[in-house]
């Protein structure tokens, strides 16, 4: 009963900080409503076992791409004049509601007939066996993603400097 | 009791709203936040699922796609930076520039 009601917490923390960053017209507001988001999705993961990926979600989205993001935001010197002008900004998120709704409706009554069984929570998926998964069996697609970061990064470097060649 | 489905009708209520918040504003930052949402409602549901069927294969997908979403944030961030230089707005709108030449200055 005292996972149920973490969960509810969580669940409402998530789905009305993440209402806030949809609608609101600052993206530094956003940002920080994010954030909200991001450490109640932290914090299901710990309720669901994923110590490890509690720890990755902290360190790697709220702590370096929020924090990236942020930095960004600052960094430009957004004033109010460079922000989009969206006068019909309440009306696109209703009707968009409204369309994206029956779909929803649909994949929720979908999973309702599923029937599945109750969760019984305990500690499975320390961070050895994560380990041991990771390296074992995704041996390939672990390598594959060091050098996907290392293309991020040598396209990061040459997006900044064609920048400054032109100026 | 709680259950594996709430998690997948959260996840499914985040992705939504991810969906709403991507086509109906034109901020490029709230944009590509909400793409970063879709990603972690995404993830909620694989670790959900990897906890039902005891097979650590889920959560380590979802490790694999919280990297692959750190290089698309540098890359996303550069661009705006760009962006952000030659255009002076954050409007998603102004960015035709594959469109016509009518935008070319």
């Amino acid at each position: 009963m005292l996972s149920l009601t973490i969960f509810i917490i969580l669940a409402l923390l998530a789905l009305v900080s993440a209402s806030v960053m949809i609608y609101v017209k600052q993206p530094i507001n956003a940002a920080l409503s994010f954030i909200v988001t991001l450490l109640s999705i932290a914090g299901l993961f710990a309720l669901l076992g994923g110590g490890f990926l509690f720890l990755v979600q902290i360190i790697i989205y709220a702590g370096a791409v929020i924090t990236l993001i942020l930095f960004i935001i600052m960094f430009l010197n957004i004033k109010d004049e460079n922000l989009p002008v969206e006068p019909f900004k309440v009306r696109w998120i209703i009707a968009m509601t409204l369309l994206v709704a029956p779909f929803s409706a649909i994949l929720i009554s979908t999973v309702h007939s599923m029937n599945f069984k109750p969760l019984y929570l305990e500690n499975f998926g320390s961070i050895k066996d994560i380990g041991m998964e990771l390296f074992t069996e995704w041996v390939l697609p672990f390598e594959m993603v060091s050098i996907l970061l290392l293309i991020a990064l040598i396209g990061v470097v040459i997006l900044a400097k064609r920048e400054e060649e032109h100026a | 009791m709680l259950n594996i489905e709430h998690f997948f009708i959260l996840g499914i209520l985040l992705f939504s709203i991810g969906i709403v918040g991507m086509v109906s504003r034109r901020n490029i930052f709230i944009m590509y936040m909400s793409i970063e949402l879709m990603l972690n409602a995404v993830n909620l549901i694989l670790v959900a699922l990897s906890h039902h069927y005891a097979d650590l294969n889920g959560q380590v997908m979802a490790i694999m796609i919280i990297a692959i979403a750190a290089a698309e944030a540098s890359i996303f961030l550069a661009l705006f930076v760009m962006l952000f230089k030659n255009a002076r707005s954050l409007d998603a709108n102004f960015f035709e520039l594959l469109k016509q030449e009518k935008h070319n200055d």
